[in-house]
């Protein structure tokens, strides 16, 4: 059981890493894809937060990004190994058309998550550690103070640029 | 197992917190955790192959909700 809470804690924190770097470099911070993400942007920034974090905490709520291809990917290897996370992959792209974003952060994001969980699934963990783990982590992000988080992202789109 | 129980641990915290939140702008984020956390959720109850479509499917929607909410907060498409 404690084995499992611990593959669960090192799975959020891989899949953090790996959503973030890949919406990072995808300059998911820079600009929102819709008005919507703009707007969600201003108001996090009204609450003391960062306005490149919330931007990119705009973009997550308003389209599929490597986020959400990270936890479908994680689903898919877990129903049909690597064929199930290119589905969910193929999922992910058609999502982001339907949500008029332009960009390949999700189906990026989507595709290295199906390979990054498989590998992981060889090593001892579960696919089921990795649903559970974007949870915690998209928590982490849009969960628990949203000036904290969009500060750190913030901090982070720096580094990029 | 305890990957479900934390999923719909975080589904729940993640509902109050859009309903208690009252700013629309601020909600979204938090409607947002709830809709990863139902979409894992299923697949972890659901353990089958189309469970996965259903899924993306559920999430896309949501995001396509949030996404139209959003929109329409901000003032919508100007013409």
């Amino acid at each position: 059981m404690l084995d499992e809470i611990l593959h669960i804690l090192a799975a959020a924190i891989i899949s953090w890493i790996l959503f973030v770097t890949v919406d990072i470099f995808f300059r998911l911070p820079e600009t929102g894809g819709v008005s919507g993400a703009s707007a969600i942007a201003r108001d996090i920034e009204a609450t003391g937060g960062a306005l490149s974090g919330g931007t990119m905490m705009g973009n997550i709520v308003c389209s599929p990004d490597a986020s959400a291809g990270t936890l479908l990917a994680a689903c898919g290897v877990y129903v049909a190994g690597i064929p199930g996370g290119l589905a969910a992959a193929l999922m992910v792209f058609i999502g982001n058309r339907i949500c008029y974003d332009p960009g390949y952060a999700g189906t990026t994001g989507a595709i290295l998550a199906t390979f990054v969980v498989y590998a992981f699934t060889l090593i001892g963990f579960s696919a089921t550690d990795f649903i559970a783990g974007m949870v915690i982590a998209i928590l982490t992000i849009q969960g628990l103070s949203h000036a904290h988080a969009s500060r750190l992202l913030a901090r982070l789109w720096r580094v990029r640029q | 197992m305890i990957a479900l129980y934390i999923v719909a641990a975080i589904a729940a915290f993640a509902a109050i917190r859009a309903i208690v939140e009252k700013n629309t702008g601020r909600k979204l984020p938090y409607a947002n955790v709830l809709s990863f956390a139902v979409s894992g959720a299923l697949v972890l109850l659901l353990d089958h192959p189309l469970s996965l479509v259903a899924a993306a499917a559920y999430f896309v929607g949501s995001t396509l909700e949030s996404n139209a909410i959003a929109s329409t907060y901000s003032g919508g498409v100007k013409r």
